[in-house]
């Protein structure tokens, strides 16, 4: 039984036809003629307004005029890649054109603001891999200063400018990097949907993220910020003006982490097929709904601070100084109000990923599917509870410690629940090693370190001691990278015949997957020791003793940045040049993303909306039912189709 | 755009074209920013076996990106004027310093920069008097402009402000000795070879909370180092 909702669905809010696309189109050229005029009358504006305040002649900087540039910049921006279009006419009383190329053959709408899900998932993709690799880059600017104590590669602000940006690219990057490409790919179609609940916000998602890489970015032109991504109050209120680039970069980031969350909660919980219960909604869905809800929850506060940080900054009120009635502690607590959330919102799409695809290639079901879930949900209510244990050394009641030290360590327990649930599912499996499945067997490995060091941290009188440290910085790391980086990667691999219609190299990708790890971890866990060792982070001279460490991990970590390198060119080459065509269902995955007609999968996803009538994992049950009845078109026949035409 | 087929070898060439322009970008950025620095202003040994550094600092260096910013010049062997605050200076020397002062100045914030040290007898030389401690209430009467500060060479020396309503009063570096100005002079030697941060620690960034941001943080404005080589 199949019920047919694609006229229903095709005639609805997504539905367009292809149409003649020319260089006027809205497109990302006219966005950034946009962007650029939308600065440029900003700029003018702010220095008409704030240009004669002694203030700003005596600084030789305009934050007004900076501010309400970037301000005008994003309305420009949207503006010229057509975003406004739609709402304004409707508002106006006019029906507007579906414009939304959604059907339309060729790379170009990959370039425009589009509706359609997986075309937003691929800009997704290109869009995270620019940011990580310019972070990357970053990252290893920082590894080359640290080769010596003395001899100096950058100035000691430069230095510092480099590792701000690092971080705050690296840290908005990684909020996305799942649930940009994959979840707003992948879950549409895991669930049975044709589309997704708000096409215009999830595009909106996307669209705020190349703005706010470039504002970032700019910063480092305009004297960076040296208060780092934590940005702490008085330092990012007397920085210049790259001060500014990190509250627009930041703050744009977070809305369009609201636009992603909003859609991809509402999109599970009402657009799932029939018969997709919440018993049968894969862990990836369960993992994307924890992280919408936090996102949600925990972001508008960052925008809140950054907003309170702005006033001070330019309107010249002192909420964040306390010489002045205010409080650098407002700024810490409304930060990691949304940090340490953030600190979450990156790992549990990591974990769904995760969760995802050791069954299929351990050709067993979940263990404790339900304590996988729970587990998600449970990471994501006690990530409300635990920021102030980044405040330990910041004068805070010492009352309050043991508390925080509590929900900090009491978060382990959530946490296990997801490390179990997979080492359940590894047991007594039949385990192809794939690169997919090797990148997941990373995660574990690595996430080990990680997650015991984090217990250490979380602890009150070792964290008095590493606070700061390196230690500190491997610790997050082994998370962070070790975690939901090399969740992603196996999820580049394992979903790239999905996406683009062509198989990838398991040997490039095992070449690719024993270097990353092998150079992540001989980076990584040195630092441990010279943290413990008594190197303090953003400092960018140490002691001499300390270098024979530091040379290896720079020198580790170039191992790694060439261990990416390779990755991005034998990936390239193989879905540029090389399009081995994939053949159907080249994972033997139940899941119903794998059940369409073409990779990629056709505009609308299914012809028809498959009924579900079996879960995503019963891998080990030779009687189980496929998971839906689903209508395919071509079965037997090619299933890749040419992505560009 | 739309249906166009390029062979396998056009794909290529166009990937490899893509790669090629990305490394030149990045080539591009590092050349030309990260790797942008003031200039290093090179003191070279004397035959008796003494340097002489002149510098002068400025109310607004008047130059570059930030020219409403305060700043240091420093002056090369052919007498021309350099806005840096990178000095390479030979090993094992003495060095006879002569800082110009153009900018006006302030309270000391703390006390403790009031005392000169670290140069040869432990003074310096304020328009030709010798100091050991200075007042910002008394000598001209215009407070501290800034200070020289080697932490680790455990030098520290203030510098009296001018008054910034002189008439000669010099608004943009360079500055020249017709403008109101004072002149200290002292020594210190150098010893071993290294790289020597020093700073200014007069909170002199103007329009920055507290005045310790934009200059006092930046390379070739209030902070440099001395290379000893």
């Amino acid at each position: 039984m199949a019920i047919d909702f694609s006229q229903e669905t095709k005639s609805g809010s997504s539905g367009a036809a292809a149409h003649k696309s020319s260089i006027f189109q809205p497109s990302i050229i006219t966005g950034m003629v946009g962007g650029g005029l939308g600065f440029l009358f900003g700029h003018w504006a702010g220095n008409a307004i704030g240009g004669g305040y002694q203030q700003v002649v005596g600084s030789g900087q305009n934050d007004i005029a900076i501010v309400l540039g970037y301000l005008f910049a994003v309305v420009g921006w949207f503006a010229g890649l057509g975003a406004l279009n739609y709402p304004l006419k409707k508002m106006l009383g006019f029906e507007p054109e579906n414009v939304e190329h959604i059907s339309e053959p060729g790379w170009g709408k990959y370039f425009r603001y589009t509706t359609d899900h997986k075309v937003v998932g691929v800009q997704y993709l290109f869009g995270m891999l620019v940011y990580f690799f310019t972070a990357g880059l970053l990252a290893l600017a920082i590894r080359t200063e640290l080769l010596s104590p003395t001899h100096h590669i950058w100035g000691p602000d430069t230095y510092l400018e480099i590792v701000g940006e690092h971080g705050t690219m690296m840290m908005m990057m990684m909020t996305s990097v799942v649930l940009g490409p994959f979840g707003n790919y992948v879950i549409p179609l895991m669930i049975g949907s044709k589309k997704v609940a708000f096409p215009r916000l999830e595009a909106a998602s996307f669209w705020f993220t190349p703005i706010s890489y470039f504002i970032l970015l700019s910063a480092l032109w305009q004297g960076g910020f040296q208060s780092g991504w934590t940005s702490y109050a008085p330092l990012s209120v007397q920085q210049g003006v790259g001060q500014d680039g990190y509250i627009f970069g930041f703050g744009l980031q977070g809305l369009s982490m609201i636009c992603a969350g909003t859609n991809i909660v509402v999109t599970i919980i009402n657009y799932r097929a029939p018969g997709m219960t919440w018993g049968r909604l894969n862990v990836m869905g369960w993992s994307m709904v924890s992280l919408g809800f936090t996102m949600i929850l925990s972001v508008p506060v960052l925008i809140d601070g950054l907003y309170v940080l702005t006033l001070d900054r330019t309107a010249q009120t002192s909420l964040l100084y306390g010489a002045h009635g205010g409080s650098s502690f407002l700024w810490e607590n409304l930060f990691w109000f949304f940090g340490h959330p953030e600190v979450y919102l990156l790992a549990i799409p990591g974990f769904g990923m995760v969760a995802e695809i050791v069954p299929v290639f351990a050709r067993k079901p979940v263990f404790g599917y339900k304590t996988a879930a729970a587990g998600m949900i449970g990471l994501a209510i006690l990530s409300f509870f635990v920021w102030q244990h980044h405040l330990f050394q910041s004068g805070m009641n010492p009352d309050m410690r043991p508390l925080f030290m509590l929900t900090t360590e009491l978060i382990s327990i959530p946490t296990g629940f997801i490390y179990l649930v997979g080492m359940g599912t590894l047991w007594r499996a039949r385990i192809r090693l794939t690169v997919p499945m090797l990148f997941m067997l990373g995660v574990y490995f690595n996430f080990l370190f990680g997650g015991v060091t984090g217990v250490y941290v979380s602890d009150v009188p070792i964290n008095v001691t590493v606070h700061g440290s390196f230690f500190v910085m491997a610790h997050f790391h082994y998370t962070i990278m070790g975690g939901v980086i090399f969740a992603f990667f196996g999820a580049i691999y394992y979903y790239t015949p999905l996406v683009t219609g062509y198989q990838l190299s398991e040997k490039l990708g095992k070449i690719h997957f024993w270097s990353m790890i092998i150079a992540f971890n001989s980076t990584f866990l040195p630092l441990f020791a010279v943290g413990l060792l008594g190197q303090p982070r953003r400092v960018f001279e140490y002691a001499a003793r300390l270098q024979t460490l530091n040379d290896w991990v720079s020198i580790s970590s170039y191992v790694l940045g060439l261990s990416l390198t390779f990755f991005v060119v034998t990936w390239m080459w193989q879905i540029v040049v090389t399009r081995k065509k994939s053949v159907r269902d080249p994972w033997s995955s139940r899941s119903l993303e794998w059940h369409v007609d073409s990779y990629p999968p056709p505009p609308y996803n299914f012809e028809t909306i498959p009924v579900v009538v079996a879960g995503p994992y019963e891998y080990a049950d030779p009687d189980a039912l496929p998971m839906a009845d689903i209508v395919v078109a071509n079965a037997g026949r090619d299933v890749a189709r040419e992505s560009v035409r | 755009m739309k249906g166009v087929r390029l062979s396998k070898g056009a794909r290529a060439g166009a990937l490899l074209f893509g790669f090629a322009a990305l490394i030149g970008l990045l080539i591009f950025a590092v050349a030309g920013y990260l790797r942008t620095s003031p200039p290093t202003v090179s003191v070279g040994a004397s035959s008796s076996g003494s340097v002489n550094l002149v510098m002068q600092t400025d109310g607004a260096v008047g130059v570059g990106p930030h020219p409403s910013w305060v700043g240091y010049f420093v002056q090369d062997a052919s007498g021309a004027w350099h806005q840096t605050t990178l000095i390479q200076l030979p090993q094992n020397t003495d060095v006879h310093v002569t800082l110009y002062e153009y900018d006006s100045g302030g309270n000391l914030r703390n006390s403790a920069w009031s005392k000169i040290e670290g140069t040869a007898g432990g003074v310096a030389y304020i328009n030709g008097t010798a100091e050991s401690v200075v007042n910002p209430n008394t000598n001209t009467g215009n407070g501290i402009a800034h200070t020289f500060n080697v932490p680790a060479l455990g030098i520290n020396v203030p510098m009296y402000g001018v008054s910034g309503s002189a008439k000669n009063f010099c608004s943009t570096g360079p500055c020249n000795t017709s403008q109101a100005h004072n002149t200290i002079t002292f020594s210190f030697h150098t010893g071993g070879a290294g790289i020597f941060r020093w700073q200014c620690f007069v909170p002199c960034g103007l329009g920055y909370l507290e005045g310790n941001g934009g200059p006092m943080q930046n390379l070739g404005y209030m902070a440099g180092f001395l290379k000893v080589v």
